[in-house]
């Protein structure tokens, strides 16, 4: 009988003559009187037509305007794109004021959802099957969305797993990497084997799965990485001046390290007599003399044929403001090898005394080096 | 239904009259394209005949570039036999069943027979090639049989030259006369005995350059921290032009080299010419010169055994200080090359530049061996490059966009030299020599 419009301004008729009725007795004022009469006749008024327009329905009379009128139309949607808008808007004055990552951020997410909600009116002007206006949405936004998503997503998971990885113990890294690959290989068995677990249960553990990671991963990376044991190299003894015949670290498993086994510039070898020699392709062993190249690196191969645990080391000559710059190989066990990187930034006639390969410990060891 | 009615695109307008064109006029407009087409094949004809071809692999000139071309004229043939068969079987099939508006004929699918014989042909023609074309690579990576070694060293845009002494103290397998060997480093023109096995090691200061002089031997890429290896050896005196074929930044078109074969005897000049003592200036100018070059370009270009007169000192260059690559020509006997900066100008005027490059191979070794006298000199060119060097060879020498190198150049800079400097200098490089 009465339409849902017409109940409301009913309502508010009455419910400015009890206004104007308590008003009138408690503050006794007659303008505050009038005008809550007046504006209960005016919704009186309106009341009345209301009631007999029966709320402006149109189609109360003419039924074709069901689904004529504009009134007809498929209201839009729910979006959740204008949010993500104004949050982009938040996100780039933040940034504005504090590092420029959130402002970048923020203006993906301006253009994610000017793009997205663009693509979701048009569809929606597709037709009046929502079903269809879906379809046309996803055919032009999948190809650009699924990537994007799939990137964003192996991207948290990703980053979360090995902020992860650092920062547990060395053992709990294998702990943790071996319940994980578990968990997942039993999931996927789970999906692969269609047991009668419902795919929502599957979704949620998934989600649980994927939020644990991003939350484990936030703590890990503000926890920081472990202490990482770094491993001293020659260059280290080098610049000590340690490249003698006392052992160190940089020495354990020398032969391990050796990269660039072939293409070396020259192979120099200690033989057991105490002697240098070195090998160059196109010319016979020599025991006097090698030429390398300035300004460049050059791999030279040491293979230490002595019965005892050597190492190979050159003196650059002084260069710059320091003294003299010394490099060196590890110590080499007996019938091993070792590379040595070694770049002149003088040619010999510029350094007193030339250059030359030396063997700490072993005094018949010395190898001119030519560098034109 | 009014207002959800799907727009269509109006396609009552006429699209384009492709339907309309008789096949007549199909044909007469493909005339002009085949004509054209025709042209340009008998152009690529003509240019594979071009008699000023310095860069031919297919005219060999030493012992490697021979067995390349042994080989590639074999497989050429097969090849082209086989392409011919297979072009005349394509057309013979496209006219013989040309759409004529028969029907269909019925489909087969699969016929194992011709299959595998289809399949193993290749492969037996294949496996017959293998055969040279896999002897040949170990023929030219045979390092064995080197006579001389010279050490080659890539870097933007010219290539380094420096010939290690031997233990007996030879160098390229010469004894200098004088016996005072020391390690002889040049750029540009690599200068090797004819009839002479070399070696050459190869390297790069920067990026990846390739090394290929086309007459002598295929390429080879010269890497940053690898030693590839090059045999060379050349059967006439004469020069052969080569450059770089590997793309290696702004001036890598500007990147070239020659290889100058000289007869044993005139080489044994050249070394000995190479290793004597740092020749003072001798007229006023060039010693005027010498101050300046101390003063503009020693920084970077070395010149052995130049002293400076203020100190007494050596005068060292430092390269590594100041250019990307760590390296800057030798400029101890420029006046023995005949171009620069990349083999991309000549030393040797326009007049003066055919004696020597069109010498016959007899007479080639002495007026190689005369080097650039200062009637033949390219002023032109030379002055150019030392008015502003980067206008003439495109070369990373900005310096406002040098923060990523760390202020190093690659490539020569623009020094802002007056025209008076330039003449002194010019008057002291032609004495090197
Ligand atoms: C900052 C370093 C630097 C300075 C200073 C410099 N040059 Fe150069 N110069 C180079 C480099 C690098 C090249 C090689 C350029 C190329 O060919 O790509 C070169 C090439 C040359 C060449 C060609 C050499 C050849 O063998 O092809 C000549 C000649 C030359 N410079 C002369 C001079 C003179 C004269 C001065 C002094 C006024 C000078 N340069 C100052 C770096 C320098
Ligand atoms: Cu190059």
């Amino acid at each position: 009988m009465f339409t849902t419009g017409s109940k409301l301004l009913l309502g508010s008729t009455a419910l400015a003559v009890v206004f104007a009725i308590v008003y009138g007795v408690t503050a006794q004022g007659t303008l505050g009187v009038f005008g809550l009469l007046s504006a209960a006749v005016a919704l009186g008024l309106i009341a009345g037509i209301n009631i007999y327009s029966g709320d402006a329905n149109v189609s109360v009379d003419d039924t074709a305007a069901a689904t004529v009128a504009a009134a007809a139309r498929q209201a839009p949607t729910g979006s959740p794109w204008p949010v993500v808008g104004v949050a982009g808007i938040a996100l780039v004055m933040i940034g504005l004021v504090t590092t420029s990552m959130v402002t970048v951020i923020g203006l993906v997410a301006i253009l994610a959802a000017v793009i997205e909600w663009m693509l979701q009116a048009w569809s929606e002007h597709g037709s009046a099957d929502e079903a269809y206006n879906g379809e046309i949405r996803a055919r032009l936004a999948n190809p650009l969305e699924m990537p994007i998503l799939a990137t964003i997503f192996a991207a948290i998971v990703i980053l979360g797993f090995s902020r992860i990885m650092l920062a547990l113990s060395k053992v709990g890294t294998v702990v943790a990497f071996s319940v994980i690959a578990a968990v997942v290989l039993f999931i996927a068995f789970l999906m692969a084997a269609k047991t009668a677990v419902a795919s929502r249960t599957l979704g949620g553990v998934v989600a649980i799965g994927v939020i644990a990671l991003v939350a484990g991963g936030a703590v890990a990376a503000v926890s920081g990485e472990r202490d990482m044991h770094v491993i001293e190299t020659t260059a280290a003894l080098a610049e000590r001046g340690q490249c003698g015949t006392e052992p160190s670290e940089a020495d354990k498993k020398a032969s391990q390290t050796v990269a660039a086994k072939s293409n070396q510039a020259a192979t120099v070898t200690l033989d057991a007599d105490g002697s240098l020699s070195v090998s160059v392709p196109g010319f016979s062993p020599s025991a006097q003399s090698v030429t390398l190249p300035r300004s460049n690196p050059n791999n030279v191969l040491f293979r230490n044929q002595s019965d005892h645990e050597r190492r190979l080391v050159i003196d650059l000559g002084p260069s710059g403001d320091s003294e003299s710059k010394t490099l060196c190989t590890a110590l080499v066990e007996p019938g091993a090898v070792q590379l040595l990187t070694v770049m002149f930034d003088k040619p010999s006639f510029a350094v007193e005394g030339g250059h030359r390969f030396t063997v700490p410990g072993v005094d018949t060891a010395v190898l001119k080096v030519v560098v034109p | 239904m009014t207002f959800h009615e799907r727009t269509n695109v109006q396609t009552s307008e006429p699209m384009t009259s492709v339907a309309s064109v008789s096949s007549d006029q199909i044909s007469r407009s493909r005339r002009p394209v085949l004509a054209l087409g025709a042209v340009i094949g008998a152009g690529v004809v003509a240019s594979s005949c071009a008699a000023q071809a310095p860069q031919d692999t297919w005219s060999p000139a030493g012992e490697n570039a021979q067995m390349i071309h042994n080989l590639q004229w074999p497989i050429f043939a097969v090849a082209g036999i086989v392409g011919l068969i297979v072009f005349a079987a394509v057309g013979y099939a496209v006219w013989k069943f040309r759409d004529r508006g028969q029907p269909i004929p019925e489909q087969t699918h699969g016929k194992p027979a011709l299959e595998i014989a289809l399949t193993i042909l290749p492969a037996v023609i294949l496996a017959v090639i293998a055969v040279p074309t896999v002897s040949t690579i170990f023929a030219l990576a045979d390092t064995t049989d080197t006579e001389c070694v010279v050490n080659v060293t890539g870097q933007q845009w010219w290539w380094e030259y420096d010939y290690p002494i031997a233990d007996d103290g030879s160098i390229c397998g010469f004894m200098p006369t004088a016996g005072n060997a020391s390690p002889i480093i040049t750029s540009g023109q690599m200068v090797l005995p004819v009839g002479t096995k070399v070696l050459v090691r190869g390297t790069s200061r920067d990026v990846i350059h390739s090394y290929w002089i086309p007459r002598l031997n295929g390429k080879k890429d010269m890497v940053p921290g690898r030693v590839h290896y090059l045999r060379l050896e050349t059967d006439t005196p004469g020069i052969y032009a080569g450059q770089c074929t590997e793309f290696c930044g702004l001036s890598h078109a500007n990147m070239r080299m020659e290889v100058i074969a000289l007869e044993r005897a005139d080489f044994q000049k050249w070394l000995d010419n190479e290793l004597k003592p740092y020749q003072a200036p001798e007229t006023a100018a060039a010693k005027a010169g010498e101050t300046v070059f101390i003063q503009q370009c020693a920084r970077c270009h070395q010149i052995n055994g130049l002293v400076d007169p203020i100190n007494g000192e050596l005068v060292v260059s430092a390269p590594d200080q100041f250019v990307w690559s760590g390296a800057a020509p030798n400029l101890t006997n420029l006046m023995m090359r005949n171009t620069f900066a990349g083999a991309t100008w000549d030393l040797l005027s326009p007049q003066c530049r055919a004696r020597v490059w069109e010498a016959a191979p007899e007479e080639f070794g002495e007026r190689f061996l005369e080097g650039v006298t200062p009637e033949c000199l390219n002023t032109v060119d030379l002055r150019e490059w030392l008015r502003n060097s980067p206008a003439k060879k495109p070369m990373y020498a900005d310096a406002e966009m040098l923060e990523v190198t760390d202020g190093k150049t690659r490539g020569m800079p623009y020094l802002a030299l007056s025209e008076d400097q330039i003449d002194l200098l010019i008057a002291y490089l032609l004495e090197r020599k």
